[in-house]
């Protein structure tokens, strides 16, 4: 794959001609005001059958389910095979079209909101993914759709103010067996979408007086009102203010086994957040993308246009440097997405080395070029109406969540020296 | 209820590319959109199949090399099915010559009970194409409409007035032409995007349709570009400074115009 296909570039179209009339218009309202995110978000998702496609998936994935538990389907239709069909790329992920279906409206939105990737990224992606990859068939049907059309908004817990790049080891949070019964306890901070979730993924060590290292870590899922669950309001943030942002305090909140995701305390909870680990990374591929395309246009234009010195500033081969460099970024983060695309697309997956290479790449070339695009703009570029400034303090965060820069080098490096 | 709706693809007005100099015509050898105003003729139809509870849209189109970009966009808003004319004697065609190709085209799909158009391009303006089409059919016509309803073997139609509309009715089938803005076209689904591209396409040359090639092209245009310029440039405004008349000189300047 080197080009977008006929197919992608229509999408792309659609979408951008969908996001310039229906949300480019709030911009200002979601980055200086109070304006949510999610009904923007829903309606994305219904003009373009988003909603309905989850729910055509998610029928068959769980029709499918059933049938296996029930025999009729021979148990080597194996379950996730059912599982990945409900996800959003589910049943045509062979298709490279499918696949890069979920990759254009990411990068379209982050020309303009990176908020709003990530808002609908951590609640259908992340949370809706936890409950769909790691849940009983109940919980599924109890909370699974609903997350995977955003008609109900998901949070997926697991940092807290002690435990941010080591998320299990310091992680404090707990239960503790009452009966049949679970108690929960602890604070959460940074969580997407905690000040607004219906749904939240609850990440925790099982208590059993055991030394905290020795503990299991286990996922629950608890519903927005619950006795002694608090969500904070948004936090302030330097930037991403399209995306909601709290803390999430628990209390002997009291959950039931049929909370507890999958039904069992022996889930392989630590490898299945690796899995949305390298699902997280990729993603930030296709962000950066959409930043840096944005920041190269805006800038390409403001060159051509700014006359200093009796000429347009792009005339001048520190600007040009700035550009080419830009423009060198665009195209490196254009073969990733494309590599992403062709290698799921082949059935293949990238190792979690790889998704960190990929995510340590893109978070600090969207940083670069955001900055540099705001020193091309000079005045005018550090003043909220040129938006690159917007664009600069959103792309910052990419080098933070999902795994901070000095952790993917980390994990670049044991896996080279495994 | 199944209805045909004529739609052209033109380069993209965004970049819409230059003139050709030796044919005096708009170039066309870049990618081809669908034009912005057909778009509104798909979405009418579309809606008019549904209240129908059954039938479908198929879209005719006469373009060069064979070209569909523009077809596939009105296909995954949701068409079913096209006819594409693309034939090199096609080249130089005037309005009558195209409205003789996209007759033809209609005639080949089955059972239409109405055909929907624009009410002009946007690349050529002509504005007769509609009507042209309705005569060679030989079928009733109404033009500007913004609103059909379709019942007992008729479509009323608003026609669009320069005051309001009228209220009219056409025997089916008929060709109507809708003006643009009426309804708001729709953003082709992911689903129907994907399936864009395995819905049927059939393209045809002037042959399969049995148009003599004299009747058509730069050979049977009845019209002839004899010279092209570019648009005069926007020349600079008047400047009045208000000596305590100005007043009387926008009310002159608008009387001028005919505009009061």
């Amino acid at each position: 794959m080197y080009k977008w296909s006929d197919e992608q570039v229509m999408l792309r179209e659609a979408v951008r001609r969908f996001i310039e009339a229906e949300i480019v218009p709030h911009v200002d309202e979601l980055e200086h005001g109070d304006l949510a995110p999610y009904d923007l978000l829903r309606k994305f998702f219904s003009t373009f059958g988003m909603d309905f496609m989850a729910r055509d998936r998610f029928k068959r994935a769980i029709e499918k389910e059933k049938a296996i538990a029930s025999g009729e389907l021979p148990a080597e239709a194996s379950t996730e095979e059912a599982e990945a069909e409900a996800m959003p790329t589910g049943d045509i992920m062979r298709d490279p079209n499918a696949v890069a279906f979920t990759m254009i409206p990411i990068i379209e939105l982050c020309r303009h909101c990176p908020g709003m990737v990530t808002a609908m990224g951590v609640s259908m992606g992340l949370t809706g993914a936890a409950v769909m990859s790691k849940g009983t068939t109940a919980q599924k049907e109890r909370w699974g759709l609903d997350l995977l059309t955003l008609e109900k908004i998901g949070a997926w817990a697991i940092t807290e103010p002690n435990s941010g790049s080591d998320a299990f080891g310091s992680m404090q949070s707990t239960a503790r067996r009452d009966g049949d019964e679970y108690i929960l306890n602890g604070s959460k901070t940074f969580i997407t979408n905690g000040p607004y979730a219906d749904t939240i993924v609850f990440i925790c060590k099982l208590d059993e007086g055991n030394p905290p290292a020795e503990r299991k870590v286990l996922q629950f899922v608890l519903d927005k009102g619950m006795p002694g669950l608090e969500q904070s309001k948004p936090l302030r943030k330097m930037g991403l203010h399209s995306s909601p942002t709290g803390e999430l305090f628990l209390s002997d909140v009291r959950v039931g086994k049929d909370r507890l995701l999958g039904g069992t305390e022996d889930q392989p909870a630590r490898e299945a957040s690796k899995d949305t680990f390298s699902m997280e990374r990729t993603g930030v591929a296709a962000m950066a993308l959409g930043i840096v395309e944005r920041c190269l246009e805006l800038c390409v234009d403001y060159a051509k246009n700014r006359v200093q010195f009796g000429q347009p500033i792009g005339e001048f081969q520190l600007i040009q440097l700035k550009l080419a460099k830009m423009e060198v970024a665009r195209m490196n983060l254009q073969n990733m997405v494309f590599r992403f695309i062709e290698t799921t697309a082949s059935g293949e997956s990238l190792t979690l080395a790889e998704a960190s290479a990929m995510k340590l790449y893109s978070a600090q070339a969207a940083v670069e070029v955001a900055l540099e695009a705001v020193q091309l703009f000079g005045g005018n570029g550090y003043m909220a109406e040129f938006r690159v400034e917007q664009l600069a303090r959103d792309a910052k965060v990419l080098q933070i969540y999902a795994g901070t820069d000095e952790i993917q080098v980390s994990q670049i490096a044991r896996s080279l020296l495994a | 209820m199944n209805v045909v709706v004529c739609v052209k693809q033109i380069p993209d007005p965004a970049d819409p590319g230059a003139l050709d100099p030796d044919t005096k015509t708009l170039k066309r050898d870049t990618k081809l959109i669908l034009d912005e105003s057909d778009s509104y003729g798909v979405e009418m139809a579309l809606q008019l199949v549904d209240a129908a509870g059954g039938g479908e849209v198929t879209l005719v189109s006469m373009a060069p090399n064979n070209e569909v970009g523009g077809i596939r966009t009105a296909l995954a808003m949701g068409a079913a099915k096209a006819i594409l004319v693309s034939d090199d004697a096609l080249q130089g065609s005037d309005a009558l010559g195209t409205a003789k190709v996209l007759a033809a085209a209609i005639g080949r799909a089955e059972g239409t009970d109405l055909v929907i158009t624009g009410t002009e391009s946007t690349d050529g303006y002509t504005g007769t194409v509609p009507q042209q089409v309705a005569e060679l059919l030989g079928l009733p016509s109404i033009t500007f409409a913004n609103h059909i309803e379709i019942g007992d073997g008729k479509a009323a139609v608003h026609r669009q007035t320069e005051h309001g509309y009228d209220e009219c009715e056409v025997p089916l089938p008929a060709v109507v032409s809708v003006t643009a803005g009426v309804v708001e076209p729709r953003y082709p689904s992911f689903k129907g995007i994907m399936a864009a591209k395995s819905k049927p396409v059939d393209e045809l040359g002037i042959a399969d349709l049995g148009i003599d090639a004299a009747q058509v092209g730069w050979a049977g245009a009845g019209q002839e570009i004899v010279e092209i310029e570019p648009e005069p440039e926007r020349e600079a405004g008047e400047i009045v400074e208000d000596e305590g008349d100005a007043h009387e000189r926008i009310v002159a300047f608008l009387d001028e115009l005919k505009v009061l």
